[in-house]
């Protein structure tokens, strides 16, 4: 084994026999039905990019375990330059795919529970880490891709995992056995986890003692027994047939990862898997962790993501005869602001970050959720700017069977014709690859992957240092001298 | 010879076309071969990078070849090039040091 190319992902998951239902149809292979396809194409590239010559500086390493050439996303980050370098894979492979390519949600994950299995290990002398190293020689061997499952249904938000009247609410232990564990619950919006090779689970908040039975991290192939996958809707995926390749936008990588509701039916979990059992007092520790290394990536995708939404709002104004407009050049110009606003943060989080006592290296935590924090705003307002220059033809464009169409198809031409050297169809391309890019799921990722705004606020809150800032403020107003 | 990219994360040159043009022109030229850049027999390395950055410009890259020529976007060696002559002048370079 070693790296592989995208066709031999495919095949790969070809192989793979997991239980995903989709409009209430069971799904025999992902790889080859088009509610999936673009989602398997973009992790496709994951692995195509790091093997082409221009990206495989940024997409592949070697691996600290046996200084065998690996895919970067089944890296353990051991340097600045490692954190810097995944900012900048993102936003490449955000470039090439405008979606999200689904492979960092576990490797984050991976990172997170590197350094958080060592921690546990060394107060209670358990063997997670050594157990977890396995499982991280048997990903870089075979270049798998893990979906990273913090996020819980967690029932009603005030009651804590154990206070819930339906325990299944959280993912808990339920049976304890001398060779692994029986788990149940579901884990819900999980990226990327029906095209995935397998899962790592994770608590999502800070436990107590009564939650015990929550506090549990574990792995398990994507085809377990009990492991089942419903996959989620997005907005217009009824576009996706092959009538309608331009009236999906961006027909070949889709929009967002591709999310499923991931149900855990009694799944039994061999010790081997099993990375925290029970162990409440980590449980916040390794959702920090997780949540900053997931935050310090979206400044990357999400500035790759800007920069092609900006060469087809750019591109459009040219067709249209907008361009020249001085108030169109300046609302361009916000755009990229915006967008290399967020790469800085990434960057500065990354530059910023520092080693754990596992070796591994995770980025400042507080700058991290200030990226995120800004993603949730600046995506928004680049996509209101593009909506602004684009117009209303946005939302009221005909399809591609009329612009076709024998009768009608002579109008939707002539009318969408903007300029005698421009066809309609290109205007009609990047409309709809502009509206796949800023309307519906595509901008609600931006909002609560990774964890909602209060989220990031409630990290900053505990990393603001405020009482050196009331300090720096006494001393300079001479305050109790 | 051989050819190194930086990554291409988010280059200001469109260094495919780059690196493309130049194998094309290479191929033609019967004194000069193109091998892989982790090759230990390396007399030219071209590293490709796409700004001022030059992430690919590094000491380990550069002690793989007898002698580098570093593009970083618009320049070549630090001297300015145009993005349309860079091949070119490229190509010029390499027949002047085979
Ligand atoms: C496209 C997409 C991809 C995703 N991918 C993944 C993935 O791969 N893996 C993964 O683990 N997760 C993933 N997520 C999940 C994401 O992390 C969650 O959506 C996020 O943490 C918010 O949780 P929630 O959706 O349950 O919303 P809720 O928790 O219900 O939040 C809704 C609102 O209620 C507020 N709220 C929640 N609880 C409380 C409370 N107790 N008190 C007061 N206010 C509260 C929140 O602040 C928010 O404003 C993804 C989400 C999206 C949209």
């Amino acid at each position: 084994m070693g790296m592989m190319r995208g066709d031999e992902y495919r095949d790969s998951l070809r192989r793979l026999k997991p239980e995903i239902y989709y409009l209430a149809e069971k799904i025999a292979s992902v790889a080859d039905h088009p509610a999936f396809m673009p989602h398997v194409n973009a992790a496709a590239l994951t692995y195509d990019m790091a093997r082409a010559p221009e990206f495989e500086e940024l997409l592949t390493t070697t691996s600290h375990l046996d200084g065998k050439k690996i895919n970067f996303f089944t890296h353990i980050h051991h340097s600045t330059h490692d954190l810097i370098r995944k900012v900048k894979a993102l936003r490449a492979l955000g470039q090439h795919t405008a979606s999200c390519f689904a492979r960092c949600v576990g490797h984050d994950a991976m990172n997170a529970i590197f350094s958080i299995t060592y921690d546990i290990d060394q107060k209670n002398g358990t063997d997670y880490h050594p157990r977890f190293i396995n499982l991280l020689r048997e990903v870089q061997a075979k270049d798998l891709f893990l979906s990273g499952a913090m996020t819980d249904a967690k029932g009603d938000r005030r009651l804590s995992p154990s206070q819930q009247p339906d325990p299944d609410q959280y993912v808990h232990v339920v049976e304890k056995k001398k060779d692994g564990i029986v788990v149940r619950g579901a884990k819900t919006h999980i990226t990327g986890a029906v095209n995935a090779h397998g899962h790592l689970v994770m608590p999502t908040t800070a436990m107590k003692e009564a939650d015990t039975d929550f506090a549990v991290c574990f792995y398990v192939p994507v085809d377990a027994p009990g492991v089942i996958h419903v996959f989620g809707r997005q907005t217009n995926d009824d576009r996706k047939c092959s009538g309608c390749l331009i009236d999906q936008g961006n027909a070949e990588f889709g929009i967002v990862g591709g999310e499923a509701l991931l149900v855990f039916e009694d799944v039994f979990v061999p010790w081997e898997h099993v990375f925290m059992c029970g162990e409440h007092d980590f449980a916040f520790e390794l959702v920090e962790r997780f949540a900053t290394a997931h935050r310090q990536n979206y400044g990357g995708c999400k500035a790759g993501l800007s920069d092609v939404l900006i060469g087809a709002i750019y591109g459009l104004n040219e067709t249209q005869g907008t361009a020249g407009a001085a108030h169109i050049k300046d609302k361009i110009v916000e755009m990229v602001h915006l967008a290399e606003t967020l790469y800085c943060c990434s960057i500065a989080c990354s530059c910023q970050g520092y080693q754990l006592p596992a070796g591994n290296f995770i980025a400042d935590p507080l700058l991290a959720n200030v990226t995120k924090l800004n993603v949730t705003r600046n995506v928004y307002e680049i996509a209101r700017l593009a909506q602004d220059m684009a117009g209303g033809m946005l939302a009221t464009l005909p399809s591609e069977a009329d612009w076709r169409d024998s009768v009608v198809g002579k109008y939707v031409d002539k009318y969408l014709k903007t300029s005698a050297e421009v066809p309609a169809e290109t205007r009609m391309r990047l409309l709809r690859l502009i509206e796949g890019m800023t309307c519906g799921t595509a901008l609600v990722e931006s909002m609560h992957g990774a964890g909602s705004p209060q989220a990031q606020k409630i990290m900053i809150m505990r990393r603001a240092n405020l009482e050196h800032k009331k300090r720096l403020a006494r001393n300079l107003a001479k305050i109790g001298e | 010879m051989a050819l190194k990219y930086c990554g291409s994360c988010n280059p200001l040159i469109n260094l495919s076309q780059i690196g493309h043009d130049l194998l094309t022109a290479i191929e033609k030229e019967d004194d000069l071969v193109f091998v892989s850049p982790e090759s230990t027999d390396i007399n030219t390395l071209v590293i490709l990078c796409g700004c001022a950055r030059a992430c690919g410009n590094l000491i380990e890259t550069r002690a793989r070849a007898k002698r580098s020529i570093v593009v970083a976007g618009e320049t070549i060696d630090m001297t300015p090039v145009a993005e349309i002559n860079i091949s070119g002048t490229l190509t010029e370079k390499l027949r002047k040091v085979k």
